[in-house]
């Protein structure tokens, strides 16, 4: 057995001491703009001198955040499209990467995983620049097309794993047994990477719904993001209104997590 | 995806004959199957035996369909299926692994095959009730297999390969997963319910004692040539190469040279001393240099001055027999013999040939 000396002390001491400052530094700004959120204040000031949900009935009122929700149903339907286009892609790179040993599926992984890395203001201006110059007129689908490119990685991570557990004779046998490719997909393969899928898409869905750097490039009046306005709206007013969305969205991808994580253990699959 | 190969379900299944004709399967620079023929009559057990990567299971992949051999044909009752996808050839196969469904239960695992065939709900009902009856697992039907011992998810996935009714059933190393006390009991039953099916069979084994007990003929093989087919006893009493004398059963080494020939009849003079007369049908010329491979049981430890000398290291009782651990020089040498009273204690013996037996010779050199 390893016994603890003085050192091993004080290195668990500083481990743990870093790890209260990261936690404060992360948690700390959440708690912060939660908190403001309820504040019966006119700006955004910290710490509030009383409390109301005031700022909760502005944001979900029709006529007043009426600009609020047509951003919010825009990230929404993006996030979602990019989810679906996201997983779909990766699922299908996942498995042709996982059933083969030769070199170039080891490049393509690389490549694949590259949009991880790229600064996304960067691609932002080179999508916006290549769709112009291709005449096409902002829309959401270019979103879509943009927030996919920067959410694939994410879902080819988790499917991958997945993927890559997939025992080859399972589909041998489902081979021999007279089941087409797509009904071996369906029955066997898909059930089993599932989990993996769930998650990856989850991913995608969240990365989307918070990307701020493609949607400058690439959104218009029409196409607004709830992240862009909710940007705007501090720029020109301070609106405390974006502390009570800040809540909302926090509220929605905590309960998200929860759930995701409970249903395919998705914590462990974004570690693994 | 209806198949109409499959035949009508009858009660006296007449088997299917398997041709494999001059297959050759080449992986890079590498030969893995050179050029091997092998026919399996309807109903029976081949097995193929042979150390890992002698091609045995490249040979089973090619006549399942994961593998287009590069030459040679294969076919059943006549008729080629080396160009049909795997699930046209009639061929069900349990892997080593079992390769069970993990999401489904015992049953919907039965059922695939008919539901991926397209057979109406009430006949695949039926059918893996039955099939599963046929392997005693009925009442493990709504199982999953993590629910199921090692045992019992071979059975699965045997009544899995059986119920599509197919022409051949191939076994991919059945019984390396399982402990070896619950081998035997699992051979028999295998056994027993492909003869109850009449499918011809065809089993990939590393295991001799497997190979012996479950094949009416297995077929040697080493670096993807076969080097001897035949029933399992005709491999014991006559190999064929020394290959096939050293990889089935137990066999003692002995190196040495022709002194005379009379007809069928050899004097070898052993490099450890001694002169053993050996009948062998494949005849050498006086002088040459010759490997002789005695069974255990084929030496004895002899009174008096015939044989060469030896020391007897142990000896183990086991029951009705004994087994001597004996060094001639460099050379070691176990013998089996039937056990009269107390083994004789350890030191100086003389070994020779048992009566009767007869020991084959190869010419040295030959492989290992």
């Amino acid at each position: 057995m390893h016994r603890f000396s003085g050192g091993d002390k004080a290195l668990a001491l500083l481990i743990m001491a870093l790890a209260a400052l990261a936690l404060l530094v992360l948690v700390g700004p959440v708690l912060v703009v939660l908190i403001t959120s309820f504040t019966t204040s006119q700006a955004l000031r910290f710490p509030p001198p009383g409390l109301t949900l005031r700022w909760y009935q502005e944001l979900f009122d029709p006529v007043r955040s009426a600009q609020i929700h047509r951003a919010a149903g825009n990230s929404l339907l993006v996030a979602t499209l990019t989810a679906i286009a996201a997983t779909a892609l990766a699922t299908g790179a996942a498995l042709a990467i996982a059933r083969s040993r030769a070199g170039w599926a080891r490049f393509a992984e690389g490549a694949f995983m590259a949009p991880l890395v790229l600064p996304g203001i960067a691609f932002g201006l080179a999508a916006l620049m290549f769709f112009s110059w291709l005449h096409l007129p902002p829309s959401l689908w270019l979103l879509v097309a943009g927030h996919a490119m920067i959410a694939g990685p994410f879902a080819l991570r988790t499917i991958g794993a997945s993927a890559a557990g997939l025992d080859p004779a399972l589909l041998e046998s489902s081979a021999a047994l007279g089941a087409s490719p797509w009904r071996t997909f369906r029955r066997v393969v898909l059930p089993l990477i599932m989990p993996g899928v769930a998650a990856g898409a989850f991913l995608a869905f969240v990365s989307s719904l918070d990307n701020v750097p493609v949607s400058l490039f690439l959104s218009s009046a029409q196409t607004d993001m709830l992240p862009i306005r909710l940007w705007g709206m501090m720029e020109t007013a301070l609106d405390v209104r974006v502390a009570a969305a800040s809540g909302v969205l926090v509220a929605v991808a905590f309960t998200l997590l929860l759930v995701m994580d409970r249903a395919v253990g998705l914590v462990r699959r974004m570690s693994a | 995806m209806p198949d109409q190969m499959q035949p009508v379900r009858t009660l006296a299944p007449a088997g299917h004959r398997l041709d494999i004709e001059a297959v050759r399967v080449r992986y890079g620079q590498t030969l893995a199957v050179r050029d091997v023929t092998l026919n399996v009559a309807p109903g029976e057990i081949l097995a193929l035996l042979g150390p890992s990567g002698c091609g045995k299971t490249t040979l089973l992949r090619s006549i399942a369909g994961f593998i287009r051999p590069d030459q040679g044909r294969i076919t059943v009752d006549g008729r080629a299926i080396d160009r049909l996808p795997p699930g046209q050839r009639g061929v069900g196969i349990v892997f080593q692994s079992y390769a069970l469904f993990p999401h489904m239960s015992a049953a919907e695992n039965v059922a695939y095959g008919l539901e991926a065939r397209g057979r109406p709900k009430q006949e695949i009902v039926q059918r893996v009730e039955a099939t599963l009856a046929a392997v005693r697992m009925s009442g493990f039907a709504a199982r999953r297999p993590a629910n199921l011992s090692g045992g019992q998810q071979q059975r699965v996935a045997l009544a899995r390969a059986l119920v599509i009714e197919p022409s051949i059933l191939l076994l991919d190393e059945p019984f390396a997963a399982l402990d070896r006390s619950l081998r035997l009991d699992l051979q028999l039953e295998i056994k027993r319910i492909q003869r109850r099916f009449g499918v011809t069979c065809v089993l990939v084994t590393h295991d001799q004692d497997e190979a012996m007990s479950m094949a009416d003929r297995m077929a040697v093989m080493n670096a993807g040539q076969v080097e001897q087919v035949g029933p399992p006893t005709e491999l014991y009493d006559t190999p064929a190469t020394a290959f096939v004398a050293g990889f089935v059963g137990t066999t003692n080494r002995l190196s040495g040279v022709v002194e005379a020939v009379m007809g069928e009849a050899h004097d070898i003079r052993l490099d450890v001393g001694g002169v053993m007369r050996v009948q062998s049908p494949r005849t050498f010329s006086r002088g040459a240099r010759v490997l002789l491979c005695a069974r255990p049981e084929q030496l004895t430890l002899t009174g008096g001055e015939a044989g060469f000398a030896a020391e007897l290291r142990l000896s183990l009782p086991l029951g009705p027999s004994v087994i001597h651990d004996v060094v001639a020089g460099a050379t070691e040498l176990k013998l089996q013999q039937a056990r009269h009273g107390a083994p004789p204690p350890p030191g100086p013996v003389r070994i020779g040939l048992l009566a009767g037996a007869r020991p084959s010779l190869f010419p040295e050199g030959d492989t290992p």
